[in-house]
């Protein structure tokens, strides 16, 4: 565990993943309310909000992570850490159930929400959680990408 | 219109099934009905499914090589009367043996409201480029025997014009968003005179079922305009709904419209059935809930009678996606007549009342089915003809001119209107195909 934990996708030094990370987190707690809303209401703009909120979540998702993963093969130091590992696939199981989340949301009417979209909105923030708690853990203890 | 969707839902399934059954519970594929699903009067339905990514297969259009025509009965003969023609939809024989073809493709669909628009056109490869659409009438007028048919613009600068009637010398066209009125000189191969408005009708913006049919009573004293729902089963809204899914009665004097009958999804063809004289249609019923679900339907349509539409189908089954659910309409919704065929689209409809095809035809209905593009295994795609006794339908449909699809995916033609003309011939208008079929006995 000496190795530097370094971050390779950067901006003038500033790690690009942090930056990119709370996108598709606000994005997909976002879906969860709005299908909560949709779920007590079946006003149709919850659920249409819920649908493109889950879709913006997956294009920033998307970004996010391949930054994220260019900082994990981009140094040894970032791959030695088991929570750089729990981190990523944390994060890759929300993004793949958020897929899912999206054809659900894709239905017409209110199969598009209740009960499968908003059971999988809810797992999905749950993991969030976690994984979030875990890329935190990563910079302000491991000071992964940190500035020496 | 290619559509790679089946692999991507191959896919789709695939990763679902490793991780994800117990989340997204009901989601399947389904074996109930025969292979065409459940037909006839008294149709079984299976249980309805709920999808990750609903069946689709949506056909390529190949058209017609040269000499080539669908595939007639035993019996009958088919020629095609005119080819070449921008998308003709619906047909309308004169009485001097003129025919009426109105030439009309989809509206511009709206930019996307749903994100569903951009994540299907992702998954399926949706190719947009459909073909201008042509907005007019065109009046065909057959050449002497072993002669070529001549054409000429009837009348031009319509709106997505579909359904037309003639009674008297007025000629009712119904545009996609008014019912317009003409003055006919019998023999005019075209009009240019100005179109009266004789009502509006629901139309743009999102318009998803555009296509008006209109027939007139036997007296000529009422006309019957049929409108479409605005959606599925009502994801647009229900403000988006207001005075579609129904067939409207207009007085002809006053141009007074009232609804006739309502919670049909999508009705089209119309018909006055011979024995009993009651107003007959055809209607396309509601998609997603699997392969054989809902059968679409000829029904025999009550004054004030309502189908069920968006709430429930064929009688009293309860769409659960719909919701609020109206369980006090349900309780109202009668059943239809005769299911054709889930996703067959039934869309021309025609009674066989004195044609000069085999006597076995007489008093039945002629179906023009444009084909399914939300079904895993493609069907309809072929006019059906469905025997009548008692003025009530009796037996199963029976397919009167096939081959529209060529191999599974590929199309040569859609049939659509369907009318028989001054002669006695069947009338069959195949839009993709470009050609006006006719069909005669051997």
């Amino acid at each position: 565990m000496t190795e530097p934990a370094h971050s390779t996708a950067r901006i003038a030094g500033h790690p690009i993943h942090p930056m990119l990370v709370s996108f598709p987190i606000a994005f997909w707690i976002g879906a969860l309310f709005t299908d909560i809303a949709y779920a007590n209401s079946y006003n149709l703009f919850w659920l249409n909000a819920s649908a493109w909120l889950i879709l913006a979540g997956l294009v920033m998702a998307g970004l996010a992570a391949t930054a994220g993963l260019v900082d994990f093969l981009g140094s040894r130091g970032v791959r030695e850490h088991k929570t750089a590992w729990a981190h990523m696939i944390g994060n890759v199981t929300a993004t793949v159930l958020q897929i899912f989340n999206e054809l659900v949301h894709t239905r017409d009417g209110a199969d598009a929400v209740v009960p499968t979209g908003l059971t999988l909105s809810v797992i999905v923030v749950l993991i969030l959680a976690v994984t979030g708690w875990l890329g935190w853990e990563l910079v302000y203890r491991k000071k992964v990408g940190v500035a020496e | 219109m290619s559509a790679p969707g089946r692999p991507m839902r191959r896919l789709a399934g695939l990763a679902f099934s490793a991780g994800l059954a117990a989340l997204a519970a009901g989601c399947g594929s389904q074996h109930a009905g025969g292979a065409d699903g459940p037909t006839g009067p008294n149709p079984v339905l299976p249980p309805p499914h709920h999808y990750l990514l609903p069946p689709m297969g949506v056909a390529k259009v190949v058209g017609w090589s040269a000499g080539a025509t669908p595939e007639a009965a035993p019996g009958l003969k088919v020629t095609a009367l005119a080819t070449g023609l921008p998308h003709p939809r619906w047909v309308y024989p004169l009485p001097n043996g003129d025919i009426l073809v109105a030439e009309a493709n989809d509206p511009k669909a709206p930019p996307p409201t749903r994100a569903k628009d951009i994540v299907m056109g992702l998954v399926m490869g949706h190719a947009g480029a459909a073909t201008p659409s042509a907005n007019r009438i065109e009046l065909i007028r057959p050449g002497a025997p072993g002669q070529p048919a001549s054409r000429s613009v009837f009348i031009s600068g319509l709106d997505h014009p579909f359904g037309m009637v003639l009674v008297g010398n007025d000629l009712y066209v119904a545009d996609t968003d008014a019912v317009l009125r003409f003055p006919y000189t019998p023999g005019a191969t075209s009009i240019t005179a100005p179109a009266v408005k004789m009502a509006e009708l629901p139309g743009g913006p999102i318009n998803h079922h555009w296509t008006k049919s209109i027939i007139a009573s036997p007296d000529g004293t009422k006309l019957y305009v049929t409108v479409g729902s605005n959606s599925n089963i009502g994801e647009n809204g229900l403000a988006a709904e207001y005075g579609r899914a129904a067939i409207y009665e207009m007085d002809r004097a006053s141009g007074r419209m009232r609804l006739f009958a309502t919670g049909l999804r999508n009705p089209n063809g119309m018909g006055w059935e011979p024995t009993t004289g009651a107003l007959w249609t055809v209607a396309n019923e509601r998609d997603e809930l699997g392969d054989d679900l809902v059968p679409d339907y000829l029904t025999s349509v009550k004054d004030g009678a309502f189908y069920g539409w968006p709430y429930s189908y064929y009688g009293q089954h309860v769409d659960t996606r719909v919701q609020p659910q109206r369980p006090d309409l349900v309780k109202t919704a009668v059943a239809p007549d005769y299911a054709l065929g889930s996703h067959v689209a039934p869309l021309g409809m025609t009674f066989d009342t004195g044609s000069t095809l085999p006597a076995r035809y007489r008093g039945g209905a002629f179906v023009g089915e444009h084909g399914s593009w939300n079904r895993a295994n493609p069907h309809g795609y072929k006019v059906v003809f469905v025997p009548f006794q008692g003025g009530k339908p009796n037996g199963q449909p029976v397919t009167i001119l096939g081959g529209f699809m060529k191999t599974k995916g590929k199309v040569q033609g859609r049939p659509v209107g369907v009318a028989f003309d001054r002669t006695g011939a069947l009338i069959v208008a195949d839009d993709v195909g470009g050609v006006i079929w006719r069909v005669t006995g051997g």
